[in-house]
């Protein structure tokens, strides 16, 4: 069963005809060839597909394609500024160690785009959460927290400058 | 101690950002042109005969393009005693063989197609513990050995014996002496990206195999072999490594399916990409050698250690890769972790039909030191000596050779050792009650490399452009660790230029120099000490250009100044002088004089001495290379000894933990790593090396273990295959490098990339131990284990 | 994973019909983070799926003399109410500790009632708030309790073009205090054992108590023999311990890839003794 569906990546429309079982991350993969979501498990366990439907993290391993439909999906490419400018978030993982084998890194930006989102100060309890999510097998974790915990700061400090 | 400019900072690595954006390419997101998808057959018993495989549904099925099996492709042997197959006949011996394959232009035509291969078996008795493996009667796994001799055991021939003193009259004459039994489990390096590779030729059947390994030199003559067992003898392999998503060790060894995309892509004419699910990357790789450990250590009556008499068993599992090669690396500690005169240790290792091991971080230093440094606590409490205070006692020393030859450099033990009594508020905290207690573990590794086959070399080519850029082509590999920082920070601070200036190039067999592989905590310092020697050849160089090229530049550049500022007078140099190269200094990036580094008009910018010397007649270009192949030892076969590494790194880790008593839960409430790592290269990578090998190694202490039955694995996905996620880690994690400048390292480093994760297990059960009197053998220290041993201290106090 | 048909309805006697026409083999899918992965798993390949997340009707929170939650409430929409923190903790916490964010943000309440796992961490605190579960099908609808509904793991009383549509939970009454526990091998993990208690205090008196435990049964279990213990008695030491001892007398645990049966049977007693007493601390 194949279906034609509509909707927003990374702030474009597009379509794209897809069957009917396909996971949004098939899809990202190979129709639209962005490949920084990752498949980790295909099982929903390690997060590394982690990508933003409406705002809110998903597993996109197990979003079934024709629930986008009409939605807004962002991935880790959606980030990038132009002149390849990082997102603090991005930026903060560069500058603070949180990135090693970086297999798992763009699903966890994601996820603490969304945290931040919804909390632009969480203390390190809350950060811990917001990524529990996710599997890492290089880190530790904690350069990745000090690394989120620091973007926070720089974007909050970035946010009241601007206000 | 080196004066530094960037070697010891705390520097962005410079493969983040790409990584970072989604932007670095791992196997899973390289497409060849025409690829198809390989998918294979595994079995489905741990022990059977095969009578017949019928693959002829799969070969009519659409869209697949090459099927095949053991009986009708060439056979190739692999594994370092040529006792595996890439594809299998006769019969299986583990579930994880591959009995068949497909390639196909999709993965799910290719999935399709190996769901319609039907393989008739007969079951055989299978053997799934080792020690009744042993036992007489037991089946065999192999009926024959490598060279097809029969074989009368299940024994795998590789084994390990050290002996140094006198063990019996050491152990007659011991005040006290403690015995334990100590088991570790299988467990799964877990990397984040799964393996995989896409094997294609070119028209002239010259193999190229992008593929996720740690020893592309290695890898590319193992291909080879099997190119020469193909028919295509003389053939050449390259070796191209993608981003790696983690490694661990995983990629030590070639593996099956490696082989099996190279079939495939040879019968189908098209590039084959083969990538491991991660139920996949559970069964069919390679884990961490499992053991059991008998132990016995004595000691005089001031706390001497006296003897250490370690005898191990080993499951091999089906078929023999580096597993059987650990007990090299853990009779490291067990001969020499503190000073003991006497030693005697054995590791047996046997045939069975579970799934094969391999390598892991750290190489059974894990499995050796749980059973060690649990033991010496057990032999502290015998003696009545604080632990802490009993190590303290037998703390290696710099300067000592030990009983296995192996001759210490720096040695930070006893930093180490007093830096985490500190840190854990020790003499306070230790046998207080109250279910709250601390343990310390210590470590000993190799730091210098290792020389674990007859090279231990690595390759480094320095290329200087005349924009004075300069490209560091490596033959180590990048797989998270750090080695492209290490490297590029090294690299800058040999040469004198600043690390932006550097990109270090990795992973292509076709243009990376050669190097014996990137394991043993062996990258950052084997590249650095040969990109240290690659340097040095490279500033000869300059300053030889420099002698004949600096003058004219700086009159240049100031007559370009006068014309800018009439005002500005030439100064009275001698512009048509010819310097003595050994006159020039480069530091970042600028060639000055030595005598006047800090007048400004004698300075020219490295990258117009290069130009200068490109745009000439009869030009040059520099290009420099060395190949650093430490002075260390290949050990002696017969007796296990040889100074295997060109120094040794030391650590001790402690915990303070919180047992649960009702639930057995083991809750750590703060944990301490300090590690002698001869010099800091980069303070954010080395302590991301720490963290995330300490969280391994919790996660080996606490939770991880492959679970079998006759053979089977039965927790392939991270659902029931437990590792620590971010909330586990509710507890601060202190780290302390202790730096003992190391002649032999670069800069004074040693390797640091294995040990985060050496004492950590043991270092948590000794903190169990204090905090509730209960001593969980085998790991992983489960609450089912905690509880059921406090129960029994309950009813037998 | 195996091709399959993917269905989208608006309304339930949408959903009903194509259940009806696709046959036997075909599922409901609702938020898809258990059934996708079982289907990835080869464990079940229905040839079509039929989504129930289009179905606005069943994504409702309300009120009626409590709370009415629509089936396709996505979790994360239950971990964000500060009513549910305020009058229902059980389930608050419950919610908060089953699986992590992005889960949390696709799957929902129903869905995790009616793969009916042993360990669904929403079934105890449901059990305990005294949950009434509504079951739409072409039929009509017909109500019953949350405890009736499991009738062993993976299996419910659901027929099969029957869906859950709706979670009635009883108003709070002044003096209740509830509380929901868990172990697992991770923080991240799926139930080794949970466990809830609910109680309703009169004067230092237990008049009401619920108890609910998961994973240590075929189905979520409630455990009337231990609540008769509590019920009129104060909540010491004594009854505590009665209480620990009453509950491995009651549970029914297996020896699985996640823990053991002597281990799951000893500590559910503990594990709902800390409810208990979690549960009388939160009485307001």
């Amino acid at each position: 069963m194949k279906k034609t569906i509509r909707f927003v990546l990374n702030g474009y429309e597009v379509t794209a005809e897809v069957a009917a079982h396909k996971m949004l991350l098939e899809v990202l993969r190979e129709g639209f060839q962005l490949t920084g979501a990752k498949e980790g498990c295909g099982q929903g366990e390690c997060g590394a597909c982690t990508v933003l439907v409406d705002g809110l993290s998903v597993n996109s391993c197990l979003y079934p394609i024709l629930e986008v439909e009409g939605r807004s999906v962002t991935t880790v490419e959606g980030l990038l500024g132009e002149g390849n400018r990082l997102h603090p978030i991005q930026e903060a993982m560069v500058e603070n160690g949180g990135i090693q084998c970086g297999f798992c890194t763009p699903g966890i930006v994601m996820s603490a785009k969304a945290l931040l989102d919804e909390i632009p100060l969480p203390d390190e309890a809350r950060i811990r959460r917001g990524i529990g999510g996710h599997l890492c097998r290089c880190t530790g974790y904690v350069q990745i927290v000090e690394s989120i915990r620091r973007a926070a700061e720089k974007m909050a400090a970035q946010g009241e400058r601007d206000s | 101690m080196y004066d530094t400019r960037f070697v010891g900072g705390s520097v962005p690595r410079p493969d983040a950002p790409d990584k970072a954006a989604g932007k670095a390419l791992y196997i899973h997101d390289l497409i060849r042109p025409g690829m198809l998808y390989g998918k294979i057959k595994f079995s489905d018993h741990a022990h059977a005969r095969i009578i017949h495989i019928d693959t002829s549904r799969a070969e009519r099925l659409a869209g697949v393009r090459a099927v095949v099996t053991g009986y009708n492709t060439p056979e190739i042997r692999i594994g370092f005693i040529k006792d595996n197959f890439a594809l299998k006949k006769g019969k299986v011996r583990q579930y994880r063989d591959e009995v068949a394959a497909v390639a196909a232009v999709d993965p799910d035509v290719a999935q399709e197609a190996v769901d319609l291969i039907r393989v008739e078996y007969e079951e055989l008795p299978g053997v799934f513990d080792p020690e009744e493996a042993m036992a007489e009667g037991a089946p065999l796994v192999h009926e024959t050995d490598p060279r097809g001799r029969p074989k009368v055991d299940n024994m795998v021939p590789v084994p390990w014996k050290f002996e140094a003193g006198d063990l019996e009259s050491a152990k007659r004459s011991a005040a006290f002496i403690a015995e334990g039994r100590y088991e570790t489990p299988l467990i799964q390096q877990s990397c984040m990206g799964t393996a995989g590779c896409i094997a294609e030729f070119d028209l002239q059947n010259n193999l190229i195999i992008h593929t996720k390994t740690q020893i592309p030199f290695l890898a590319q003559n193992d291909f080879n072999q099997a190119l020469a067992a193909m028919g295509l003898r003389g053939k050449r392999t390259r070796v191209i490594v993608p981003t790696l998503g983690g490694s661990f060790g995983t990629g030590l060894d070639t593996h099956g399916y490696e082989y099996i995309a190279i079939l495939l892509a040879y019968k189908s004419g098209r590039p084959v990409k083969i990538v491991l699910t991660r139920e996949e990357e559970f069964t069919a790789l390679s884990p961490r050698q499992p053991t059991r450990t008998h132990i016995i250590q004595g000691c005089d009556a001031a706390g001497r250690l006296a003897f250490r008499e370690v005898r191990m068993l080993l499951d091999n599992g089906a078929y023999t890769s580096w597993g059987a090669t650990t007990p090299s690396v853990m009779m490291l500690p067990i001969s020499s972790l503190y000073r003991v005169p006497n030693v005697f240790y054995e590791a047996k290792i046997v045939y069975t039909n579970n799934t094969y091991c391999q390598a892991m971080r750290g190489y059974g230093n894990p499995q050796a030191a749980w059973a060690l440094e649990c033991n010496i606590d057990q032999l502290a409490e015998t003696a009545g000596i604080d632990p802490y205070e009993f190590r303290q006692r037998n703390a290696n020393v710099p300067d000592e050779i030990t009983p296995m030859g192996l001759q210490i450099t720096t040695c930070g033990l006893d930093r180490c050792l007093d830096t985490v009594a500190e840190k854990l508020d020790w003499k306070r905290k230790r046998g207080k009650g109250g279910a709250r207690g601390v343990g310390m573990a210590s470590l000993f590794h190799v730091g210098g490399s290792g020389r674990v086959y007859r090279s231990d070399g690595t390759g480094v080519i320095m290329k200087l452009d005349d924009f004075g850029c300069v490209s560091v082509l490596a033959g180590g590999v990048e797989m998270g660790q750090g080695f492209i920082s290490a490297l590029s920070l090294t690299a800058a601070e040999a040469l004198g230029v600043t690390p932006d200036r550097v990109s270090v190039l990795t992973g292509d067999t076709a243009t990376c120099p050669w190097d014996v592989g990137t394991h043993a905590s062996r990258g950052a310092f084997t590249a650095g000490n040969a990109a240290i020697m690659a340097a040095r050849k490279a500033r000869e160089q300059i300053f030889q250009l420099a002698s004949e090229h600096f003058m004219p530049r700086v009159h240049a550049n100031l007559k370009r100044r006068r014309k800018r500022d009439p005002d500005f007078e030439l100064p009275d140099f001698n512009y048509e002088r010819l310097c003595d190269p050994s006159e020039f200094e480069l530091r970042e990036n600028v060639v000055f004089l030595k005598e006047e580094p800090e007048n400004p008009m004698l300075r020219v910018p490295l990258e117009e001495i290069l130009r200068a010397a490109h745009y000439k007649e009869q030009g040059t270009m520099i290009v420099t290379e060395a190949f650093y192949d430490p002075c260390n030892q290949m050990l002696d076969a017969r007796t296990c000894r040889g100074n295997m590494s060109a120094t040794y790194i030391f650590g001790t880790q402690g915990a303070e933990v919180e047992v649960d008593t009702e639930t057995g839960r083991v809750r750590i409430l703060k944990f301490v790593a300090a590690h002698d790592v001869g010099r800091v290269i980069n303070q954010q990578t080395i302590k991301g090396q720490i963290y995330g090998g300490v969280v391994q190694g919790l996660g080996y202490a606490l939770c991880e273990e492959y679970k079998s039955r006759e053979g089977r694995n039965l927790n392939p996905n991270f659902l029931d295959y437990k590792i620590l996620s971010a909330p586990d880690l509710d507890f601060p994690i202190e780290i302390e490098c202790i730096e003992t400048h190391d002649l032999e390292g670069p800069f004074g480093a040693k390797g640091v990339g294995e040990p985060g994760l050496v004492a950590t297990a043991p270092a948590v059960a000794n903190a169990v131990y204090d905090a509730v009197g209960v001593r969980i053998t085998d790991l992983p220290i489960t609450p089912e284990k905690v509880l059921a041993a406090l129960k029994r201290k309950k009813e037998r106090p | 994973m195996k091709g399959f048909d993917y269905f989208q309805p608006g309304r339930l006697e949408e959903a009903y019909g194509l259940m009806e026409t696709l046959g036997a083999e075909a599922g409901y899918i609702a938020g898809g983070t258990d059934i996708l992965v079982r289907m990835k798993q080869k464990i079940i390949a229905p040839p079509a799926l039929i989504s129930l997340r289009r179905i606005e009707e069943l994504a409702r929170m309300g009120r009626d003399r409590g709370l009415l939650l629509g089936s396709m409430t996505p979790l994360r929409a239950l971990e964000k109410s500060e009513e549910i923190a305020a009058s229902y903790p059980c389930l608050s916490q419950a919610v908060g500790s089953l699986a992590n964010p992005q889960i949390r943000n696709v799957a929902t309440v129903g869905g995790n009632l009616c793969n009916a796992a042993p360990s669904a961490d929403c079934a105890p605190p449901l059990m305990v708030l005294g949950a009434t579960l509504t079951i739409g099908g072409p039929g009509g609808e017909r109500t019953l309790p949350v405890e009736d509904f499991f009738e062993g793991p993976g299996r419910t009383v659901l027929r099969r073009e029957e869906i859950l549509t709706g979670i009635a939970i009883p108003e709070r009454v002044p003096g209740t205090g509830s509380a929901f526990l868990k172990l697992g091998r991770v923080s991240q993990d799926i139930a080794v054992i949970n466990a809830a208690a609910l109680v309703i205090m009169e004067g230092g008196v237990c008049r009401t108590c619920r108890l609910a435990v998961g994973a240590v049964a075929p189905t979520p279990l409630r455990l009337r023999g231990v609540e008769r213990l509590v019920e009129g008695r104060r909540p010491d030491p004594e009854l505590l311990a009665e209480v620990e001892r009453g509950v491995r007398g009651e549970v029914n645990p297996i020896t699985d890839v996640r823990s053991t049966e002597e281990y799951r049977r000893e500590v559910s007693g503990v594990l709902l003794r800390r409810a208990l007493e979690q549960a009388v601390r939160d009485v307001r």
